[in-house]
């Protein structure tokens, strides 16, 4: 058999590349927003401190097998949906499988990890835990909707979807998917809100109300894990919405430069809101982004 | 004879034999269905390869069976589904009254639905049709007080269904003067486009009270949760098909021809988009976990009935490997709540917990069950879905493939609620002594559970069979591997790819939590936890599980409001008030029944020219 | 052997059992069973005759139209042996279940029943017809009073009162038809009748549908019916249900084809079919008696008899009788068992019988049995001629029949339901340790046997009922052979 030497460099580095990026903008977050509030913050690479702290403790305990396993289903379905989506335009080392998927397999394999994390949280039997689920399914369904419309609109527009094809599309920057669909970027990027988790859609793990919530029980390698995992998963988000709107990236520059913009919304964004209530936040999602959705389709329709 | 004739009449002589011996020699009843559902199997099983008709008469019919591509199809799934559910009722049952009863109607059931599917005539297809609906009434009446009533609005449901097809058939009859099959399909494009149209809405209104289509869904949500569970599996796996089979039947055999045809397409997808979504919704404010399920099975045939309606290739797919899947699935989940059931005596979602422990091969059974109601990958419920939603959007039905999605992504949260409450969660001292089930009890949930595994891998397995079956339907051709699917734009999904990448990630990342400081860890209860300095007593109930979604039920409120069902009872208490008013015509008094008849001469003697046209 | 047989033997029967009263009690009980076996292995070895070709028989040597006939032809043999073999499976029933005195008057009085039936569906003149109407009314009102309790006498009061109505209607109808053909015969009738002037034609017609329409429980005229059918014993419930309704709608049919066939009067009945029928499945729906609910639902059946008889197509009348027969063999079974039943639990009421399908197995299991088979499932009877008389509709073009005889279909089986419900799974103790009698099991037995294998195997009773339907429709074949 012969190997690929290319696409394993790929599978190898992809990941690792994903969680250095994703744990340093995790640090720039606490940065920026430190600056904002008026303090001076940790310094950028604290969080990857963080993960390395956790890693090198021991830990003692579990509350069962799901709770073990919990991090586990995170961090694959964060390095599977990585897997799937190309990350550098054309390139034959970081395209990695995403010929072999598309769009509507990673609507799932997003949801693969929080639902494994949601199985883990669950048989610690905290309450907190348990209300967090709650709280995070809940605004699942909020957010996923308008979500989907935008993407239903892009398939349409372009019929096609795969990621590939949709880069293939955006070859010039007044192609770019953000300009041909205004509507669809506008419902998708008002999910991204929701889909990171950072204020004002933060009650899901809000830290002092429910005691951050899911991962309450977890420590030392499992929630080492798991923030990994978060971090990955952020990276794999932010490179997903490059590709879709903003034309993907033919090299890792224009890529930091395009992600950490996009990145910068939903931090910036949380910074000013305070928390909504769940239904609160199911209503947000029901009412703009769901018009703006309703529109993208009506556009491509007409 | 041939494997048909076998088929139904071991599974008829089966079940009256059941019975029999249930009063004669109780040890060997369950025997005896275990080696008829099992014999019906193997006949199953040889059927496929033969292509048979058997042709006899009955009254002034000739009444055919013979088996089809897409007749195959549902019999392989009764088969398994009746084979299992009855190995797991052994156990389950064994402590219960009227076993005879349960037996015998079980497999009436099971060959009442041989019968549908294999049934060339539209007389012997009623027949069984009518059999499968009484025989399943005994069942769900067959627990307790609380289960008449729930019963009765079973059968006057599917009697108004069953009396649908009946009117079509009739009107069949009228317009063709014949009731074959093959005669029908011929012949049905010469009946007028009206009476087309009419028959066919009959038609569906009949079978989709038997899949439970919005409106028509209301008995089954309470048949459901109150049947016995093994039944309840084949209810909601096979039973709650039938009306599938007919659909599919009328919507690519008989009305092909008409027009007018395509608006009622439309109008079934999207009840069954609205079934699918008002379903969930009401499934995730269940405190019953068989409730919850029933809902479930409501919103699942919602899938199904849209892919059928759509109508590409694709979705049909879809729909038949829906059809199958939810047929395993249900039956899991429904299986392992009745396991739940067996060891506790409830299936109350708020006071059940921490079962995973005690029995993790059922909590395994349900975790695969929830994945692939679920429709995440890798399991087949990811395949299914793929499916749809594909062909959903390319063949321009945008905002039903919203709707779609929106009541999927709502299933995880009734199915989260479902598996957390029951297996996760604080393990409670009431449970303590709750251990797994027996072995015949967990050889079926864990066949199914390896069955959707592989289906999620190799989506092409199953599809083989479908794909004849569509051959059958109208030549319609798709394209597809054994583990890789297209969709009609040509792009594709590589499940083995998915689950390669999975699997390996899985394994690695399990690997290195497990051996991370593997000789430390240790297992502590679930009141050991983080409770800001609090220490939890040992009976003190941690658990959350009340009200488990309040905030989205805050939201979505107004959506939930209105209910069918309490239409339908208003309508059905206030015919009862106007006949009981009625009863009041005979007043028990001589004399006014004389004056009736004076009266009616009178009337007779004054409007003859009216009724006999000639003046008196 | 000949169709005299059929009136003359349960006659004498009848006079012979007050006798036989002085001798010994066993020989009251047994003597009827003989006749009604006798009677039953006549009809059945004249079938096939009567089927092939009509029998004329003629009484005290006078020739048609002058003298008195009976006329045997394929629709009397299917009555005489659907009558005789209900008949004696009614008396099997009885055997053990009537045992309060006077038990020679009662089977007298069923003898009576039976001659008045048979003759009924025998005779070829219209004067006799009204005699055996009258025997058979007679015998009915007192068998109606038979427990000689209050209700029991009010109701046959009430039914007295009515079958007056009857009778005089009837007579009169006669007289005139007489006045105007001088002549009795019913072939000759049927030859004559056209030549009287419509209005007085018209006028006759009326006083037949009204005279037959009480005795064949024709809404608004069966006002008598639920409480008789509830007020006697239970087998005489069969009796009522089984034979004598089904000899009235007979008699009525036989008149209309033969006298007065137009669309209009067969339209005319339909409407009125449907009128009765759902009037009284709804009226069913909410009693507290299971008798008078039995008796309700008979009349629905009957409702759905007539509508049958008024598509008036060869289909239609064929799906009309198979129907007569499923619902003789299926009412006698429900009675029979409601009878235990309500004699177990010692009320008539339907609540009275929660828990006795613990208590009583058998004789619940037939009632539900009963039950599942009138509301027209599978494999039961009930369901082929269910489905001959919806597709001969259809057949006919009417839609809106279809439709209301399956309304009511839906709400005869939310009625029966709740009582099987009820017996089954409201209580679940036993209390009553008394054994329903083995004569009684057998008696249902054999109807649960005959409706399981007619529901298996239709054309057993099919195939006859196509000659007996061409019987009835074919007013020449009748003229032709009535005078010979």
């Amino acid at each position: 058999m012969e190997i690929n030497w290319s696409a394993v460099l790929g599978i190898v580095f992809t990941p690792v590349i994903a969680f250095l990026v994703g744990v340093t903008y995790g640090g720039l977050t606490r940065r920026i927003t430190a600056r904002i509030q008026n303090r001076f913050g940790p310094p950028f690479y604290q969080n990857i401190l963080d993960i390395i702290k956790l890693y090198s403790k021991e830990s003692n305990i579990n509350h069962g097998v799901m709770q073990h396993l919990g991090p586990v289903f995170a961090i694959t379905a964060s390095v599977t949906t990585l897997f799937f989506i190309p990350v550098i335009k054309d390139s034959p080392v970081f395209t990695n499988f995403s010929f072999n998927g598309d769009l509507i397999f990673l609507l799932y394999i997003m949801v693969f990890g929080s639902l494994g994390m949601a199985l883990g949280a669950g048989q610690t039997g905290n309450p907190n835990s348990a209300i967090g689920v709650s709280r995070g399914l809940s605004q699942l369904v909020g957010y996923e909707v308008p979500f989907v419309m935008a993407l239903v609109a892009i398939m349409v527009q372009f019929q096609t979807t795969s990621l590939n094809d949709l880069l293939a599309v955006q070859d010039h920057f007044t192609k770019w998917i953000i300009f041909q669909s205004p509507f669809a970027f506008l419902a998708a990027i008002l999910a991204f809100l929701g889909m990171m988790g950072y204020a004002p859609f933060d009650v899901v793990i809000a830290p002092a109300e429910i005691a951050s919530g899911p991962p309450s029980e977890f420590g030392g390698k499992y929630l080492g894990l798991m923030l990994t995992s978060r971090s990955i998963f952020t990276f794999a988000k932010l490179v997903l919405f490059t590709d879709i709107f903003l034309g993907g990236a033919h090299d890792f520059i224009t890529l930091i430069i395009k992600t950490f913009i996009l990145y910068m919304i939903p931090v910036l964004t949380g910074i000013v809101f305070p928390r909504f209530r769940t239904e609160q936040s199911i209503r947000f999602f029901w009412s703009w982004p769901l018009f703006f959705g309703i529109l993208a389709i009506l556009v491509v329709v007409f | 004879m041939n494997s048909i004739a076998y088929i139904l009449l071991i599974t008829f002589a089966g079940a009256g034999i059941t019975f029999i011996v249930h009063h004669l020699i109780k040890p060997l009843r369950d025997i005896i269905a275990i080696t008829v559902a099992a014999s019906g199997l193997y006949f199953v099983i040889q059927s496929l390869t033969e292509k048979t008709k058997i042709v006899f008469g009955i009254a002034d019919f000739n009444i055919i069976w013979g088996n089809t591509p897409y007749s195959n199809l549902f019999a392989v799934l009764i088969a398994v589904l009746g084979f299992l559910t009855i190995l797991y009722a052994r156990d389950f049952m064994a402590e219960k009254e009227r076993l005879g009863y349960f037996y015998m109607n079980l497999l009436f059931v099971i060959g009442g639905m041989y019968g549908i599917v294999y049934s060339q005539d539209l007389i012997s297809l009623f027949f069984f049709w009518e059999v499968m609906t009484w025989s399943s009434f005994l069942l769900v009446i067959y627990c307790c007080k609380e289960a008449q009533p729930i019963g009765l609005k079973y059968f006057v449901f599917s009697a108004i269904g069953a009396y649908s097809l009946l009117i079509a058939i009739v009107m069949i009859y009228a317009q063709t003067g014949n009731l074959e099959l093959s005669n029908i399909l011929q012949n049905f494009g010469n009946i007028s486009e009206v009476n087309q149209i009419v028959i066919a809405v009959l038609l569906l209104t009949g079978f989709g009270v038997k899949s439970a289509i919005m409106p028509l869904h209301v008995w089954a949500p309470d048949s459901y949760s109150i049947s016995p569970s093994p039944f309840t599996a084949l209810f909601s796996g096979a039973l709650s098909k039938m009306g599938i089979f007919g659909i599919g039947m009328v919507l690519f055999k008989f009305a092909s021809h008409s027009g007018y045809f395509s608006y009622v397409k439309i109008i079934l997808a999207w009840l069954g988009g609205i079934t699918a979504l008002l379903a969930t919704f009401y499934a995730i404010f269940q405190t019953d976990a068989k409730k919850l399920l029933a809902y479930s099975s409501i919103g699942q045939l919602g899938y199904i009935i849209i892919g059928l309606a759509v109508g590409t290739p694709l979705s049909i797919a879809a729909a038949l490997f829906l059809v199958i899947l939810h047929g395993a699935f249900k039956a899991m989940l429904f299986m392992s709540v009745g396991a739940v059931y067996f060891r506790t005596g409830t299936t109350d979602m708020n006071s059940v917990t921490g079962l995973i422990r005690k029995m993790p091969l059922s909590f395994v059974t349900m975790l695969f069950g929830i994945i692939t109601v679920s429709g995440v990958p890798p399991l087949g419920g990811f395949a299914a879905k793929w499916m749809l939603y594909e062909s959903l959007i390319q063949s321009k039905h945008y905002f039903l493939v919203i709707v779609v999605f929106a009541a999927s992504t709502a299933a995880f949260l009734y199915l989260y609620k479902l598996i957390f409450s029951l297996f996760l969660g604080q393990e409670e001292v009431e449970w303590s002594h709750v251990k797994e089930v027996p072995l015949l009890m967990l050889i079926p949930m864990l066949i199914l559970s390896a069955f959707v595994l592989v289906a999620g891998i190799f989506p092409g397995l199953v599809l083989d069979p479908i794909s004849h079956a569509m051959q059958y339907l109208g030549n319609y051709g798709f394209k597809y591997e054994t583990s890789v699917l297209f969709n009609e734009w040509g792009n594709k999904i590589n499940m083995q790819t998915v689950i390669n990448v999975i699997g390996a990630v899985f394994l690695i990342a399990g690997l290195f939590v497990t051996f991370k400081g593997l000789k430390k860890t240790r297992y502590v209860t679930t009141k050991d936890i983080h409770t800001s300095g609090e220490i939890p007593e040992e009976n003190e109930n941690l658990t959350y599980a009340v009200d488990f979604y309040k905030p989205f039920e805050r939201a979505i409120a107004p959506a939930l409001k209105a209910s069918i069902d309490k239409i339908y009872t208003a309508i059905g208490n206030n015919l009862e008030q106007a006949f009981d008013f009625l009863r009041y015509v005979y007043t028990g008094n001589g004399q006014t029944y004389a004056m009736y008849v004076v009266l009616f001469l009178s009337l007779l003697i004054l409007f003859a020219e009216l009724i006999f046209g000639i003046k008196l | 052997m000949s169709p005299v047989h059929f009136i003359a033997i349960p006659l004498f029967a009848a006079f012979l059992i007050p006798l036989a009263g002085k001798v010994s009690k066993e020989l009251v009980k047994i003597i009827p069973g003989l006749v009604l076996l006798y009677l039953s292995f006549v009809s059945v070895t004249l079938f096939p005759i009567g089927t092939h070709h009509p029998v004329v028989e003629i009484i005290a040597g006078f020739k048609p139209p002058f003298g008195i006939t009976l006329y045997y032809g394929a629709i009397a043999a299917f009555l005489t042996t659907l009558i005789t073999l209900i008949g004696f499976v009614i008396w099997l029933y009885s055997y053990k279940f009537i045992i309060r005195e006077p038990i020679e008057k009662y089977y007298m009085l069923f003898m009576m029943l039976i001659t008045g039936s048979t003759g009924i569906v025998l005779t070829g003149d219209i004067f006799n017809l009204f005699v055996f109407f009258e025997i058979t009314s007679i015998a009915a009102y007192s068998l109606t009073a038979f427990l000689r309790d209050r209700d029991g006498a009010e109701a046959a009061f009430k039914y007295l009162l009515i079958g007056s109505f009857a009778s005089t209607f009837f007579l009169l109808a006669i007289a005139i038809i007489y006045a105007n053909v001088h002549t009795l015969n019913l072939a000759d009738i049927a030859v004559k009748i056209q030549d009287v002037p419509v209005t007085t034609r018209l006028f006759v017609l009326i006083l037949f549908l009204i005279g037959l329409g009480i005795e064949s429980e024709m809404f608004p005229l069966n006002g008598w019916a639920p409480d008789a059918y509830s007020q006697a014993p239970s087998p005489v419930g069969a009796v009522f249900g089984g034979i004598v309704v089904k000899a009235a709608v007979y008699s009525l049919m036989r008149i209309i084809f033969l006298m007065f066939n137009s669309h209009d009067v067969l339209h005319f009945l339909l409407v009125m079919g449907i009128i009765t029928m759902l009037i009284a499945e709804m009226s069913a729906m909410k009693q507290q008696q299971i008798k008078r609910m039995l008796a309700f639902s008979s009349i629905g059946q009957m409702g759905l008899v007539i509508i049958a008889f008024g598509i008036g197509t060869e289909p239609s009348v064929r799906a009309a009788m198979f129907q007569m027969f499923n619902h003789a063999l299926i009412k006698s079974l429900l009675f029979f068992s409601a009878g235990y039943l309500v004699f177990h639990s010692g009320s008539k009421k339907i609540s009275a019988l929660d828990g006795l399908g613990h208590d009583k197995p058998i004789t619940s299991f037939f009632f539900a049995f009963g039950a599942l088979a009138i509301i027209g499932l599978p494999p039961f009877s009930g369901f082929w001629s269910k489905l001959y008389i919806l597709l001969s509709i259809a057949d006919a073009g009417l839609m809106v029949p279809v439709v209301l005889i399956l309304i009511s279909s839906i709400i005869e089986a939310v009625y029966y339901l709740r009582v099987v419900s009820r017996l089954y799974f409201y209580k679940e103790e036993a209390t009553d340790v008394r054994r329903t009698p083995v004569s009684g099991l057998i008696a249902m037995g054999i109807l649960t046997v005959v409706i399981l294998l007619v529901g298996f195997y239709p054309n057993l009773i099919l195939n006859w009922m196509t000659p007996a339907a061409a019987d009835l429709l074919n007013k020449a074949s009748y003229i032709k052979f009535g005078l010979f």
